[in-house]
């Protein structure tokens, strides 16, 4: 296990410094040098020297690379451009927002799918079952971003159950929870569809197995046998599917954050790329490839926490 | 008040005119009708039939677990003052794990992988709110211990995948008795465990019975088992039940011709060691269409123009004894059936070529010596880590073995011996790592694939699992031309070699267009052997030829093979388990065990005086059809140890009951006998 745990994150850490080259070399893919693009083209000679220095550009290409891997780990991502502001500090600040509504969004998803799944395959063909079916290709095939929109123009402008833009007072909670429910529900709609099916699917496979008519046989209840017995496996490829697809909903909290206006990490990259500010896009973009290597490693140790097999394989 | 009533034992369920219709695509299923019989309390009861006789139906009709397109159309199942088949999903849960439980055939796919013994147990008695867990806990470790688990206390926290398929069993055994059922049913206990695990398997459910004084019914193909265990006998034969009786009537005075003609085919029953099997011709009826007469008249030998026509009756014997045939009774009554049981009822297939004259040669078709074949366990940096010095097993150990063209050559061993792995190797499917395989005296071990193809025309194997192995998307024109153009083979009517290929088979024209699914496993088998006999090859490798296979079919397969053989002197490596089989079919035997050939002879040699004392086990292990040759012990005990921690001696020690000190301490070397058989045993038998 512990070798397995350390293996994992020597890999991790190969992706993260791939992540980072790929940012890197962007900078240098564009036209332009990186102090004209920062400073803007009306920047004066001297002003651009004192800003290649700072930024130690006039440094070669690789020591620069080391340079910001060196401060990547001290946490020190660089300066915003235009604020001269910590980059971490500005990812800090927005973080929570992102993460509040990546959790809640699939939490949801999570809360209806699997339920909905699992009801769906133990009866097949039943009305339920027809429902379900419909409803998840359904819902798989909108697009967040219309999601959002359709949510915002009829629970927010029409029925004004909701409120429509920005994150909610600061402190006042139930204030941001009521802030979070649309832009959650939107990007969470189609994870309801891709759980419900995939759920469906393992469900009907496992309820076939051997192991479930023996259950069944020594008088089990069937509230056992589907959620203690049947589901206890069925859930076991979903837990991989939920870990993939927190790396999915962070790039749709992008268009949920632009169309509702929310602070978080969606909106600044998309800021920053609209400004060219560089430093920010690469923090950000850095901190989101970290998150998802954390979920996609703490899904896979559940797994194996479910599965003994796999447990004493690691 | 008769003596005899006073002692007749009292009946513990009473099945009553079970009719059971399965819907499907192709129509209604008239898989069980009609069914009666009792079962006796405190009696072991043996339900044997073949495939497609609703054996097994009628065991899940009991529990109210048919499969979801299965209707009850008729019947009652009397169980004390109940009716089962009526009973409410409540009751029937309260009945189901308590009343009557359940051993299940495969004990590799009917436990849940992800929960501990323990827990399974205590699922098991979530009945019983008033025992506290530790007390269930208790009751459980008891029950495994009683099944014969060493150290239950600790085992009981492990999971299935822990456990030894044997030991796997003993735990299903456990489980199902943990509540102290009246009745036990068992769904061939012991059809996926090896021949040493099933004498084990039935001596402890034997003792059990004894011990508890619970009612057994067992379902079985194995005629071996069902002689060995049972007191009570049930014939079916395509949803009906033929005949019933105690066990030494089924067994040495059977009344129908079906129950007889199974007996006969039966390999470990027949002591001449002829080629030919005898067979039954035809297939199980199509039960979707309306049946009229005898079930089995379109097969019997005897059947007569009032079979076809009209329901035979039901002949009572005794108490449970009957028969449905019309030869024992009414107006078709003939005094002269049943004949003698040394008497032969049904045929040996068609034509019987003898012995084939066979183009002897000097050079061995297939020449295996002191092969190596070893699997890697764990990763380069993993060792290193743990310090580990080896990071391979050896699943084949210094192997010698030749096939001369003409010859068949059977390789027997348990699972796990390493006999399939050889088998791949010889066809270059797994690297070996040392020793030297040659075929017509050319080395091919290790050969790059771009060599060795032209030379896979000429070797071809049969594998174990017949539909598996072939692609469901084929028709079997399609799969049984394929290996011309995987050799692109261009120059042939490919439609004309199907059709020679399927008539020498003996697989029906119209079966050309069939897909694997639409085949019975004897068919699909023969789709088998006609792929691997497409290109004309000199040897065949066939894993398993007959597993899955029934009793009345096994015996088709293997005389085609034996004609084939005789017809194009094709030299056989048949890899198996089932020395039965093996012992009509093989001129010498290869006995493995974990990796290494222990012994080698000629069979009927091997099989009149075994050396090795394996082997000996082996062939006592067979369970005999005959309830007068019952074993009174188990001839070995434990099991095959795991090829990581390999013995440093002889590897069979740890189970041998004439082991040394000399055997544990030193691996034994090959000998050759004066008679040229060749063992490796330190003290062998003889």
């Amino acid at each position: 296990m512990l070798y397995y745990l350390a293996k994992r994150l020597g890999l991790s850490a190969v992706v993260v410094c791939l992540v980072v080259l790929v940012l890197f070399s962007l900078l240098y893919l564009i036209p332009g040098d990186p102090a004209t693009i920062a400073l803007g083209p009306r920047a004066t000679e001297e002003a651009i020297a004192r800003y290649a220095e700072k930024m130690h550009l006039d440094e070669p290409v690789w020591r620069q690379f080391l340079i910001y891997i060196g401060n990547a780990l001290t946490g020190d991502l660089g300066l915003d451009v235009f604020s001269d502001r910590p980059v971490t500090a500005i990812i800090m600040e927005r973080i929570g927002f992102t993460l509040a509504l990546v959790f809640a969004g699939m939490g949801w998803a999570m809360l209806i799918g699997i339920p909905l799944g699992c009801l769906a395959a133990v009866k097949p063909n039943s009305w339920l079952d027809r429902v379900t079916g419909v409803l998840s290709v359904g819902t798989i095939a909108v697009p967040s971003f219309l999601v959002s929109i359709w949510a915002l123009l009829i629970f927010a402008v029409h029925l004004r159950w909701l409120p429509a833009i920005g994150a909610g007072e600061p402190g006042d909670f139930s204030d941001q929870l009521s802030h979070l429910v649309l832009p959650a529900f939107a990007i969470g709609l189609s994870w309801v569809g891709y759980l419900a099916r995939m759920v469906r699917a393992s469900m009907l496979e496992v309820m076939g197995e051997n192991y479930i008519r023996s259950a069944r046989a020594f008088g089990l209840h069937p509230r056992r046998v589907i959620f203690g017995y049947a589901l206890r496996v069925a859930i076991l490829p979903t837990i991989t599917l939920i870990g993939m697809g927190f790396g999915g909903m962070i790039s749709s909290t992008v268009f949920a954050e632009i169309i509702f206006a929310r602070p978080g990490i969606g909106k600044l990259i998309f800021d920053a790329v609209m400004a060219r500010n560089f430093p920010i896009v690469q923090g950000a973009v850095l901190v989101a490839t970290g998150l998802y290597i954390l979920v996609v490693l703490f899904s896979d140790i559940l797994i194996a926490w479910f599965d003994p097999r796999v447990r004493e394989s690691l | 008040m008769p003596k005899d009533a006073i002692h007749a034992p009292e009946t513990l369920l009473d099945i009553r005119n079970l009719s059971v219709d399965f819907r499907t695509p192709r129509g209604r299923v008239k898989a069980l009708r009609d069914i009666t019989f009792p079962i006796r309390k405190n009696r072991i009861v043996g339900i044997v039939g073949e495939s497609g006789s609703g054996k097994s139906t009628v065991l899940w009709a009991l529990l109210g677990l048919l499969a979801k397109n299965a209707e009850v159309t008729s019947g009652e199942v009397r169980f004390g003052d109940r009716d089962l088949l009526h009973a409410s999903e409540a009751q029937l849960r309260a009945t189901r794990g308590e009343e009557v439980s359940v051993v299940f055939q495969d004990p590799m796919t009917s436990q849940i992988p992800v929960l501990t013994y323990g827990r399974q147990m205590r699922d098991i008695l979530y009945r019983r709110p008033n025992l506290s867990t530790a007390e269930k806990r208790r009751m459980a470790v008891e029950m495994l211990g009683k099944v014969g688990i060493p150290d239950p206390d600790k085992r009981i926290d492990q999971y299935p995948h822990h456990f030894s398929g044997g030991m796997r069993q003993r735990a299903g055994i456990a489980m199902a008795l943990l509540t102290g059922p009246q009745l036990l049913l068992a769904d061939e206990p012991t059809t996926a465990l090896d021949v040493t695990m099933e004498a084990q398997i039935i001596h402890l459910l034997q003792d059990l019975q004894k011990e508890l004084d619970a009612t057994v019914v067992v379902v079985s193909h194995n005629l071996g088992l069902i002689a060995e265990l049972c007191d009570d006998v049930v014939v079916m034969y395509a949803g009906e039940v033929i005949e019933a009786g105690e066990v030494r009537e089924i067994f040495h005075n059977a009344q129908h011709p079906y129950t007889r003609a199974l007996l006969e085919c039966d390999p470990a029953r027949i002591d001449d060691v002829s080629r030919k099997l005898p067979v039954i011709p035809g297939d199980i009826p199509d039960l979707t269409k309306p049946l009229s007469g005898c079930i089995y008249a379109p097969r019997c030998q005897r059947a007569m123009p009032v079979c076809r026509e009209k329901l035979p009756p039901d002949v009572a014997r005794g108490e449970m004894s009957l028969a449905r045939c019309h030869l024992l009774d009414g107006p078709h009554h003939d005094p002269s059936w049943p004949p003698p049981p040394d008497v032969m009822t049904v045929g040996v297939g068609e034509t019987s070529a003898s012995k084939p004259a066979r183009a002897v040669s000097d050079t061995p078709l297939l020449d295996v010596s002191d092969l190596n074949v070893q699997f890697e366990t764990v990763g380069p940096l993993r060792a290193r880590l743990r310090g580990l010095e080896t990071r391979h097993v050896d699943a084949v150990l210094d192997v010698s073995l030749s096939v001369a063209p003409g010859e068949t050559v059977g390789l027997v061993g348990e699972s796990g011996s390493g006999k399939t792995t050889l088998g791949r190797c010889v066809l270059n499917l797994v690297p070996g790592q040392g020793g030297s395989v040659k075929f017509e005296g050319q080395d091919i071990l290790n050969m790059p694939e771009a060599r060795f193809k032209p030379l896979r025309r000429d070797m071809a194997m049969m594998f174990q699992d017949p539909v598996g192995s072939l692609s469901p998307r084929k028709s079997v024109r399609a799969l049984i031309t394929e290996p011309f153009q995987i050799h692109g083979i261009t120059d042939v009517d490919l439609d004309a070699e199907a059709e020679r290929l399927a008539e020498m088979v003996r697989l029906p024209g119209p079966f050309l267009s069939r897909y694997p699914h639409e085949l019975s496993g004897g068919q699909a088998r023969r789709v088998g052997v006609a792929r691997a006999l497409a290109l004309n090859p000199k040897l065949i490798i066939a894993d398993e030829p007959t597993a899955g296979l029934d009793v009345s079919v096994q015996g088709e397969i293997l005389n085609l093979m034996a004609d084939l053989q005789a017809e194009h002197g094709l030299g056989y490596l048949i890899i198996t388990h089932n020395l039965p089989v093996v012992r009509h079919i093989a001129d010498r035997l290869a006995i493995m065990y974990l990796g290494r050939i222990v012994e080698e002879g000629r069979t009927a040699e091997v099989f009149a005086r075994p050396v090795h004392p394996y082997t000996q086990a082996l062939v006592e292990g067979v369970p005999q059809p005959d309830p007068d040759r019952r074993r009174a012990h188990v001839s070995i005990s434990g099991e095959v140890p795991s090829l990581l921690n390999r013995p440093k001696g002889c590897d069979f020690a740890g189970r041998c009951p004439f082991a040394q000190d000399h055997c544990r301490a030193e691996k034994p070397p090959h000998v050759t006998m004066v008679d040229g058989r060749r063992h490796a045993c330190h003290f062998p038998l003889t």
